[in-house]
């Protein structure tokens, strides 16, 4: 059985479907076994038969009775079958999905941090690959397991009651098999890794040449590129015909040792049950007669296959085994961001955002992307913040959601460490405007009311005026039923950062962050938006990060970022006069509009 | 692109049978012979397998003093006669193993050559595709056809086609044998049999049914998954996990829902099956008794049934294997009618002797209808100069390196190439003349060497370090572990921007262009490899004729000839200090871009 902690849980919840599965599997491997002793009874009446000349009235009814009798086992073998599929394959089914359920709750409670350093193409393949050798272990795994052992065990005990003398002479070409099958396992195992790696070579050599395919044609070097990739076909050629030569080669050297116990039964057992002597081998006596010659090579026939199941079962299990060891690996990733013990709920936020010496550094970096900030915003303000790339002014805002962690006592909302604050509150009093404008393949309606789906389509609409995307929206052919994305129609980086603007609107949280989000967008438009937030948002706290100062002129005050530093904290007026940067990009603001021709 | 290439390209139109066989042969006829003898062997194995219940009938039946199924040996004694079944039945088995063995050998062997061929003419032609006829398609469906449609269609004529004949010949086998057993029991069991066929095409029309929902589920959830993955961000942000989590217990439920039918259906299918396969159990137990058949051909008979019914469920499955190929096929039969749109002239030439004289007369181009990118360009550079472009995002820069080696067609004038119109020229030839160092540098996995050489086994080490040392490569290279055989990962992630950049001009350079064109990276880069950068930039320009769409200021400054561009249009052209003077465009442009720094 595979174990786990992620498991067991399931097995507790389960256990009932488990139990009535493998005791209807047992129940139906006891029912086969009587199959080969009706064929030795049904001998015997033909032998006896045979040796008086007449056919008896009872013999007769004995054999109505055995065929009857058969019937019956199908009928009982039948609804056997029917009840462990329909429990051990449901069970299965159903820790399949708790499991998969607990791992996406698990990634939703991951940190942007851990998503940074794995790729999603890593935890998707855990969700898919993982948990189908896992599924498939609980299913079919546990069939195999309970039926091999369980038929297996039975046989060996029927053919012991018949004759413990023939027992122990298969025994031996027997354990040869299960030997046989242990042995080459691994070696198995390793050609069918080998053969997969082939394939996959093959599979991202040809992925990659095809993506990079224009530096291929500027270099005029198909040639060897197709040169390169034919290596790896005929790589691929080879190893697969060698594997399969193997795996044919093992099949047959175990149905040849069937066919050699096969052989011996026959040729040893007929000649006892012809000749009717006692042959002494070894030291024990054997002898048989036909009925039970008949009846040991049905049981011979039907434990050809749990012999078989034991050696796949062994391969199975180390699969699965490895899967969900990758999958612990992750269910037991930390969680870095998650409420402090007493946390303060945010509640009726008036906007008040305090840095007081805040530095910040990234984990997977060297040195602080901030040092030292320290500046008080009121409630109400509206404030840009510029700086040039890689200054960390995505940085500030982000340490205001609690993306990354931050050190305690140093930002702080309506005066409370946002460490201290409740995360759902943190966040709730946050409208946020990502850099990347992420947005879901749904329809723009779902994608605007994201935070609350059961808005009301005026809002709804009012939001995507706000953020002056309510016109595009009206031109698309389904207009607010419009899906975007992957499955849906393209939209422009433009309409993708406005409806994330809506997106975050309609949340209208106390503060407001635009984090380079307007960069996308024609300046006319801008400056509605801008004129919209400093309207409609009026008495709420509102950030606006950007690249271009036009954004943030008008605005009540900037923050200047220079090196990791606030340089000036100020309005624009005063900052024309008194920072050397703001100043400088004033200016070359201008100089750009004229050269654009604006 | 035409609707129709699309449709190719995209694997949709549908190919009637008689247009896929021919199409079939051309694949199987060099492996024909090998597939036939392969089927002989297959042929005796089935033979064999069907005949070996007989020994264990004799057995019987001998045990019972029936006349001997086997006449030939009427002389022996009852005792040698057993012995001789059993070693009889050993030298079957034996035998049929053996060719089994040398069936699956020879038929993986030329299926696998199949594969091989297949995969090199698909890989060779989608190599040789144009750019915008791959733009139209997502890498990864043309993968899919590279490495899984190819082993399909092996995959159908090697393994399905073989197993469904086997199959038909297994059941063949065993009917005739029965019947030379017992007519009437024979004829009963074929009505068994008549069943079971029924039953079986009826559960595969609905099992193919629930299987095409099982999937559709889950490429559903995967998606789900995907998407939601990659903007969990967002997800925390706005406090949406517990509806997330509730959409996605949907997805998962359904799809546990649909597992649930296949397993319902293949829950009643197998087990009822079952009951048939006892129940002509019952009737052979009963027809035995009332037509005095032996206890031999009793028990042949029931060891027949099993024979007679396993391949008849298979042929089934067999079916829908034969189906899934048939729709790969036509996929990549349709992939291969492509045709590349970029194309030689019948008269195009080679290029010999390159002095490297550029000029673009009267050039307008378009990439969609009427959205001039370029407005009548027309100028000229003189071999060995550099000519730098300059002007706004969108100005039209880069699609003039993209031209000249006839990444696209232009819609009016004409571009020559010492005074030879590109049109008439080859296009391998061409672009082997002009050296690309591209914005974006894409890096194979592989070594330093393969992606300097790109699998040209022709260069040597010398010849390659020389190169690097040339480009200011060899610093970094020399402080790998391994040198030229150092690994770089997936993109060059292991590498750095600007190091990454340095590989870029080697592979260039070894090529030995005679004209270069560059479009230099916006990226921040450190600036000790700036330096280096720059350096090799120097010497890179005295190769040849140089084109550059520059944003270092220093390549500028020291360009022959800067061609200013704004909205498609050529506005000023002149050296660094000519165009300063002007206090035009550039003057502006020039504090604009550079004066911060």
């Amino acid at each position: 059985m595979l174990l786990s902690r992620y498991l067991n849980k399931y097995y507790r919840k389960y256990w009932y479907l488990y139990l009535i599965g493998i005791i209807a599997l047992i129940f139906v491997d006891y029912l086969q076994l009587f199959v080969p002793e009706f064929l030795g009874q049904l001998v015997g009446i033909f032998e006896d038969a045979a040796k008086d000349g007449v056919f008896t009235d009872t013999m007769r009814t004995d054999i109505i009775k055995i065929a009857l009798y058969t019937i019956g086992i199908g009928a009982g073998l039948m609804a056997g079958r029917m009840i462990w599929r329909f429990t051990l394959f449901n069970a299965s089914f159903k820790v399949e999905a708790g499991l998969r359920h607990d791992m996406f709750a698990k990634a939703e409670k991951l940190s942007v941090e851990y998503f940074h350093s794995n790729k999603v193409g890593n935890i998707m393949s855990s969700f898919t690959n993982d948990i189908d050798e896992i599924s498939e272990y609980l299913g079919f795994g546990v069939v195999m397991l309970v039926d091999g052992f369980a038929l297996g065990l039975m046989c060996f005990v029927k053919i012991a009651i018949l004759s413990w003398q023939f027992l122990i002479i298969l025994l031996i070409p027997m354990v040869l098999i299960v030997v046989w099958g242990l042995l080459v396992e691994k070696f198995m195992a390793d050609n069918w890794t080998k053969r997969q790696k082939a394939f996959d070579e093959l599979y991202d050599f040809t992925q990659e040449s095809l993506t990079g395919i224009r530096v291929i044609k500027a270099f005029v070097k198909q040639k060897q590129e197709i040169r390169a990739f034919s290596k790896v076909a005929h790589k691929n050629k080879d190893v697969n015909v060698r594997f399969v030569l193997i795996s044919a080669g093992f099949d047959v050297v175990i149905e040849i040792v069937i066919g050699l116990l096969f052989a011996m039964n026959l040729g040893f057992g007929g000649y006892l049950a012809v000749t009717g002597e006692t042959i002494n081998f070894l030291g024990i006596d054997y002898s048989i007669n036909g009925r039970n010659l008949v009846t040991l090579i049905g049981y011979f026939d039907t434990l050809i296959w749990p012999l078989i199941a034991m050696g796949q079962i062994v391969a199975m299990y180390s699969r699965s085994k490895a899967s969900m060891k990758r999958i612990e690996e992750y269910m037991d990733s930390p969680e870095d961001i998650k409420n402090s013990e007493n946390p303060t709920i945010l509640d009726n936020v008036k906007g008040k955002i305090e840095f007081k010496n805040f530095s910040f550094k990234y984990p997977s970096r060297d040195t602080n992307t901030l040092e030292n900030v320290n500046l008080v915003i009121q409630p109400g303000e509206c404030i840009g913040i510029v700086g040039r790339i890689g200054r960390g002014k995505t940085t500030l805002v982000n340490a205001l959601l609690r993306i990354y962690n931050v050190n305690n006592g140093t930002v702080f909302i309506d005066d409370v460490d946002i460490m201290n604050a409740e995360l759902k509150s943190l966040r709730n009093a946050i409208s946020y405007v990502p850099q990347d404008n992420f947005l879901f393949s749904d329809t723009v309606k779902r994608n605007i009311a994201f935070s609350d789906v059961d808005l009301d389509d005026e809002k709804v609409k009012f939001a995507a005026d706000f953020a002056c995307v309510g016109n595009d929206i009206e031109g698309f052919k389904d207009k607010y039923d419009t899906v975007t994305g992957e499955r849906g129609v393209t939209l422009s980086g433009g309409q993708k950062q406005r409806i994330s603007i809506a997106r975050a609107f309609v949340k209208e949280s106390p503060i407001m962050i635009l984090d380079d989000s307007v960069s996308a967008v024609d300046v006319k438009t801008e400056d509605t938006i801008l004129k919209n937030i400093r309207e409609l948002r009026n008495g709420k706290t509102t950030l606006v990060v950007a690249s271009r100062v036009s954004t943030v002129c008008h605005l009540d005050r900037i923050i200047v970022l220079n090196d990791g530093s606030v340089e000036a904290f100020d309005t624009p007026a005063y900052l024309l006069k008194a920072s050397p940067t703001y100043a400088k990009m004033v200016y070359l603001q201008e100089l750009e509009q004229e050269v654009e021709g604006r | 692109m035409a609707v129709e290439e699309i449709e190719k390209l995209k694997g949709d139109r549908k190919m009637s049978l008689r247009e896929m066989l021919p199409r079939f042969w051309k694949y199987l006829k060099p492996e024909m012979l090998w597939i036939i003898l392969a089927f002989v062997f297959s042929i005796l194995n089935v033979a064999l397998d069907v005949i070996s219940p007989k020994f264990i009938a004799g057995v019987v039946d001998e045990l019972e003093g029936k006349a001997r199924i086997f006449d030939v040996l009427t002389s022996v004694s009852a005792p040698r006669y057993v012995i001789i079944l059993a070693v009889s039945s050993l030298v079957l088995t034996l035998l049929s193993q053996g060719f089994i063995l040398l069936e699956t050998w020879i038929l993986n062997k030329a299926g696998q050559k199949i594969v091989y061929s297949l995969r090199m003419e698909v890989y060779q032609h989608v190599q040789n595709m144009s750019q915008d006829q791959l733009n139209e398609m997502p890498v990864g469906s043309l993968v899919t056809r590279v490495a899984n449609y190819t082993a399909s269609l092996s995959e159908l004529f090697t393994h399905i086609l073989v197993n469904a004949i086997k199959n038909i010949l297994t059941v063949v086998f065993v009917f005739v044998t029965m019947l030379t057993i017992n007519v009437v029991l024979t004829l009963f069991m074929t009505i068994f049999l008549v069943v079971i066929f029924i039953i079986s095409f009826f559960f595969r029309n609905i099992v193919r049914k629930i299987f095409t929902e099982e999937r559709k589920t889950i490429s559903d959830l995967n998606t789900f998954l995907n998407e939601n993955l990659s903007g969990m961000k967002i997800i925390q942000i706005f406090n949406q996990e517990i509806r997330k989590e509730n959409e996605f217990d949907k997805k998962n439920d359904a799809l546990r829902r649909c597992r649930n039918k296949v397993m319902i259906a293949f829950g009643i299918y197998r087990p009822l099956l079952s009951f048939l396969y006892f129940g002509a159990i019952a009737t052979v137990f009963l027809c035995g008794l009332e037509f005095s058949l032996s206890s031999g051909a009793v028990l042949a008979f029931y060891l027949y049934i099993s024979k007679f019914f396993n391949p008849i469920q298979a042929l089934a499955d067999q079916l829908n294997g034969i189906q899934k190929a048939f729709s790969s096929s036509e996929r990549l039969f349709n992939l291969l009618d492509v045709k590349p749109a970029v194309r030689d002239l019948p008269d195009a030439i080679e290029l010999n002797d390159v002095k490297g004289k550029i000029e673009f007369k009267n050039v307008w181009f378009a990439y969609e209808k009427d959205m001039w990118i370029l407005k009548d360009v027309s100028f000229t550079i003189n071999p060995k100069e550099t000519c730098a472009f300059v002007g706004a995002t969108g100005a039209g820069k880069t699609t003039i390196l993209q031209l000249i080696v006839r990444n696209y067609e232009i819609q009016k004038g004409d571009i020559f190439i010492d005074g030879i119109n590109i049109k008439n020229i080859k296009i391998d030839s061409l672009r082997k003349t002009v050296g690309q160092m591209l914005q974006d540098v894409f890096l194979f996995t592989g070594t330093i060497r393969s992606n300097i050489t790109l699998h040209d086994d022709s260069y040597s080490d010398e010849e390659i370090m020389k190169v690097c040392k040339y480009v200011n490569a060899d610093s970094f290279i020399d402080k790998t572990e391994k040198g030229l055989d150092e690994e770089i990962i997936e993109r060059g992630e292991n590498f750095s921007q600007g190091q990454r950049q340095l590989l870029s001009f080697a592979r260039t350079v070894l090529a030995k262009p005679k004209i270069l064109i560059l479009d230099e990276a916006t990226a921040n880069i450190d600036t000790e490899t700036e330096v280096l950068i720059q350096e090799s930039l120097e010497k890179i320009k005295n190769i040849g004729t140089m084109l550059v769409v520059a944003h270092r200021l220093s390549t500028i400054q020291k360009a022959d000839q800067i061609i200013v561009l704004q909205n498609g249009e050529i506005i000023e052209k002149g050296n660094h200090q000519q165009l300063l003077k002007n206090k035009g465009y550039y003057y502006k442009l020039y504090q604009v871009q550079f004066a911060e720094k």
